[in-house]
């Protein structure tokens, strides 16, 4: 079963198109890292999942219901944390956990101490006194307690320091459920991404660029560097997996979008040595959204 | 604590990564036969890795025949991988077919290739 499910899922704001025809699958036991620009979409495409905002058109499937009949059966099994989370300020954080406890049936008492500690949250302090990063810790403990299906996280590290976003990763990491568990992650943060999820999808305008696992991500994508005493001839057309080519008298580099190890460059180019480095998530990402740029410019042309 | 030494870089499958640190420390004898593996959870938090991940590394050096599971007990590490040089070679088999790929794509000779495995050889002897 897939946790969540979107098919042409559109939506418009006044002058925008927030959401082009978004195509999206979260397989159940995921944990899904949803990457794009700013104004790519990915908050709308969370709001929409937790019914919190409509969609124009097509239609959305979390835990196997339809997003806009999404239940109190279903909210119990899901966990929301937002980077603009809207929480009672004028409560402590134990009246905060004492508040939210009653509405779910696996709120896990000891779960909930064991966070509260690792967190290092002070629980008499009210939540407007507390930092940003504390009341991130506090939104997501209280998301975290009852161990939900699904956790639904939109830029949960924004503006937090190294220590706080750790806390955060481990506490993610102390509630989840091997298996049977789910998680959906906005962020531009891409070092906490790469290391933790095992799916990819990157926004673009508003549909997905690509969607696929983390592995075969990266290691589909390779930077190629060619070198040659002769000359090495500049194929035309240029591959269309083949990106960024520069040339610079005996030495080639480019990036290979599908990178295979058997037939590569060292077929293309006879007798040229060739190196292929791997590329990180960031890199990768800078590649593709240089492209986006390239090719905006191009059709504007 | 994790009884294997690993510094996660970036770009590279995480999996790949730890099963490689993880053999290396076998062979190197940093982990002994015998020796408890940690549970995927204490691997998933140790290394901040996703828990999924986690399970697939340990699942593979259990197939690999680093690890055995005994069900009260979790995984150790296996007795035997130290046992004849031919099967602690075939541990190395991917290794060496990716040295083999990438010293290829650089246009290295065997020949230069061996002398550059012995001169990281000598390095390490000298420890």
């Amino acid at each position: 079963m897939n946790a969540i499910e979107t098919h042409e899922l559109t939506r418009h704001f006044a002058h925008t198109e927030a959401l082009a025809g978004l195509n999206l699958v979260v397989p159940e036991g995921a944990v899904f890292a949803l990457l794009g620009a700013n104004g790519a979409g990915k908050s709308t495409a969370l709001k929409i999942l937790m019914n919190l905002l409509s969609p124009s058109g097509g239609s959305a499937t979390v835990l196997g219901v339809e997003s806009r009949r999404l239940g109190p059966v279903e909210r119990a099994q899901i966990g929301y944390v937002s980077e603009n989370q809207r929480l009672p300020l004028w409560m402590t954080v134990r009246q905060l956990l004492d508040y939210c406890r009653p509405f779910y049936l696996t709120w896990d008492r000891t779960l909930e101490a064991k966070l509260l500690a690792q967190f290092d949250l002070p629980p008499e302090r009210k939540l407007k006194h507390l930092s940003r990063g504390m009341l991130m810790k506090a939104a997501l403990l209280s998301s975290l307690a009852y161990r939900p299906r699904l956790l639904v996280l939109d830029e949960p590290f924004s503006g937090l320091d190294p220590l706080t976003r750790d806390d955060f990763m481990q506490g993610v990491i102390e509630a989840s459920d091997f298996g049977r568990w789910t998680v959906l992650i906005a962020s531009h943060d891409i070092e906490e991404v790469e290391r933790f999820s095992d799916h990819v999808g990157l926004l673009e305008s508003g549909r997905l660029r690509f969607s696929e696992t983390t592995e075969s991500l990266l290691r589909r994508f390779r930077r190629v560097e060619l070198r040659s005493a002769g000359s090495l001839t500049r194929p035309a057309p240029l591959p269309a997996q083949w990106l960024d080519w520069e040339q610079s008298g005996e030495l080639v580099r480019y990036v290979d979008t599908a990178y295979d190890p058997v037939r590569s460059a060292w077929e293309a180019f006879p007798g040229a040595s060739v190196a292929a480095l791997p590329m990180t998530l960031r890199e990768i990402l800078l590649v593709l959204a240089r492209q986006q740029r390239r090719d905006r410019k191009g059709v504007a042309a | 604590m994790l009884p294997f030494s690993i510094i996660l870089k970036p770009g590279l499958p995480i999996a790949e990564q730890v099963i490689f640190a993880v053999k290396k420390s076998v062979v190197t004898g940093q982990m002994k036969p015998g020796q408890p593996f940690p549970s995927v959870r204490i691997v998933s938090q140790e290394l901040r890795i996703n828990p999924n991940t986690a399970h697939r590394i340990v699942a593979a050096l259990v197939t690999e025949g680093v690890l055995v599971t005994t069900p009260a007990v979790g995984s150790v590490v296996a007795e035997r991988i130290l046992g004849d040089a031919g099967r602690r070679a075939s541990l190395l088999a991917r290794d060496l077919e990716q040295l083999a790929v990438e010293a290829k794509k650089l246009g290295l000779t065997l020949a230069e290739l061996q002398e550059a495995l012995a001169d990281q050889w000598r390095r390490l002897s000298q420890r």
